[in-house]
């Protein structure tokens, strides 16, 4: 039973037996991988909130032969990130972005890229960057580095490299085909193709090109985030093969209005 | 007779492993002591079961476990109806009954908010919370929700749900468990605690 030590940032958290959890990590050397951590419910577990969505902690961990759940025997707060747990805006963004990271990835494949990725989007949404923007860009540029790069600069159902793009005339995502498509394959599946306009395309463009350190500085008009928003949930869902639950998931089921959230009746 | 195939003795050891908590070996070991006790005491256990089942349901004001349309603390007429404290289910209902220092009434939610699973509003039925303030006479809403980011998501969202009907809305305090070592608390717990201060 080899102990393993690595950073590790919490996506997810379940009750398991009386007063256990079983917990997804992402962590740094060995990728995503589940771990029990026995007695965590309990009001003096030695975890405290280590186990929690979002929080980065250093892990300590007893793999046991032939199961793929590890034992978690510690977990020492890195970065709490504490803010994100008082507002529900940042909380559903944070959700988004952990979500799509337990979703693209597989257990036991380790992605530094990844990890880095993931500290990044939750810093910056601890720093006060605007939660919608910054989701999105997050999601843009995890999918460039889990092999889903949106293709931009060529048809991504035959390749041609012909101009899909004009002013007059925007060009067609395609959820399924995974970026851009020509004109001649978009006619094909005209219902599943989602309108993109230039600077759509050069916004996710800028996304996945840009260093960390100057992707804030990104800035688009509603419109062409709002196509871009809803070019990429629509990609996600396929990328996950399944709908996440959504960026927004109060205003999304008709829910009663709430004020602040909504309008109150 | 095979204990892992087929036959009443392996049906019973089939259901009995469907409890939480309850593996093979215990379910084994319980099914053995339920055919060595008495006949009318193992058939006790049968009927307060389907009892449970038959005559229980979720009271119509609180949806607290009750055994008519209203609970124990809804029909108790000297608690105090000014209060109502919010929990997540009604195991966190009784441990705070337990305490002995909360007269008021309660809310159930039988869930909390899960933006990580799309868990929302109408789930956990929260308009219903806000119709007994319509009702009136309630002047404030305790949320006992777990700390947890479910339970912090459903305090917000009730905290702004709730608010506009003019009644105090109130969290209860983070912090060290009482026996506990400072050293071994967390930072979000101290942190927490920090905050929530008080002048002594």
């Amino acid at each position: 039973m080899p102990l393993l030590k690595t950073p590790a940032i919490t996506l997810k958290s379940r009750k398991w037996g009386e007063a256990d959890r079983v917990v997804t990590f992402y962590t740094l050397r060995f990728g995503k991988l589940r771990g029990v951590a026995r007695g965590a419910r309990r009001i003096k577990s030695r975890f405290g909130s280590a186990l929690e969505p979002f929080v980065c902690s250093d892990l300590n961990l007893f793999e046991k032969p032939n199961d793929p759940v590890y034992r978690v025997t510690q977990a020492d707060i890195r970065e709490s990130f504490a803010r994100l747990r008082e507002d529900l805006t940042l909380i559903s963004a944070a959700a988004r972005m952990v979500n799509l990271v337990a979703a693209v990835t597989a257990e036991g494949d380790p992605s530094p890229v990844i990890f880095e990725t993931l500290l990044g989007g939750l810093r910056a949404l601890s720093h006060g960057h605007d939660p919608t923007l910054t989701t999105l860009l997050f999601q843009i540029r995890l999918l460039g580095r889990t092999g889903f790069r949106p293709q931009t600069d060529h048809c991504a159902a035959c390749g041609s490299t012909g101009e899909m793009t004009r002013a007059d005339h925007p060009g067609r995502f395609s959820p399924e085909a995974g970026g851009l498509v020509c004109s001649t394959c978009a006619r094909r599946h005209p219902d599943r193709c989602l309108p993109m306009s230039p600077g759509g395309v050069a916004f996710v463009q800028q996304a996945l090109r840009l260093s960390p350190a100057v992707l804030t500085r990104l800035r688009a008009s509603g419109q062409v985030l709002a196509e871009v928003e809803a070019a990429i949930e629509s990609f996600v869902t396929i990328v996950a093969g399944k709908r996440l639950p959504p960026v927004d998931f109060l205003a999304a089921e008709g829910n009663p209005p709430v004020y602040g959230l909504g309008t109150i009746s | 007779m095979s204990l892992d195939q087929q036959g009443l003795l392996a049906r019973l050891i089939r259901e009995l492993v469907r409890l939480p908590g309850i593996g093979q070996k215990t379910a084994q070991r319980l099914a053995f002591h339920l055919l060595k006790t008495e006949r009318a005491e193992a058939l006790r256990l049968a009927e307060a079961i389907q009892a449970v089942r038959d005559g229980l349901a979720f009271c119509r004001q609180c949806r607290n476990i009750a055994e008519g349309e209203l609970c124990e603390f809804c029909l108790d007429p000297k608690r105090d109806h000014s209060k109502i404290l919010v929990v997540e289910e009604p195991s966190t209902l009784y441990a705070i009954e337990r305490t002995g220092v909360f007269r008021g009434l309660y809310h159930v939610l039988l869930g909390s908010l899960s933006p990580l699973d799309g868990v929302g509003p109408s789930e956990i039925r929260a308009q219903d919370l806000a119709d007994r303030l319509k009702e009136g006479g309630v002047e404030e809403v305790i949320l006992a929700t777990n700390p947890t980011i479910e339970g912090e998501a459903t305090a917000i969202y009730l905290t702004k749900l709730l608010k506009p009907y003019g009644v105090r809305v109130s969290r209860i305090a983070y912090g060290i468990p009482v026996g506990m070592d400072l050293e071994y608390a967390d930072e979000v717990t101290l942190m927490k605690s920090l905050e929530g201060r008080r002048d002594l």
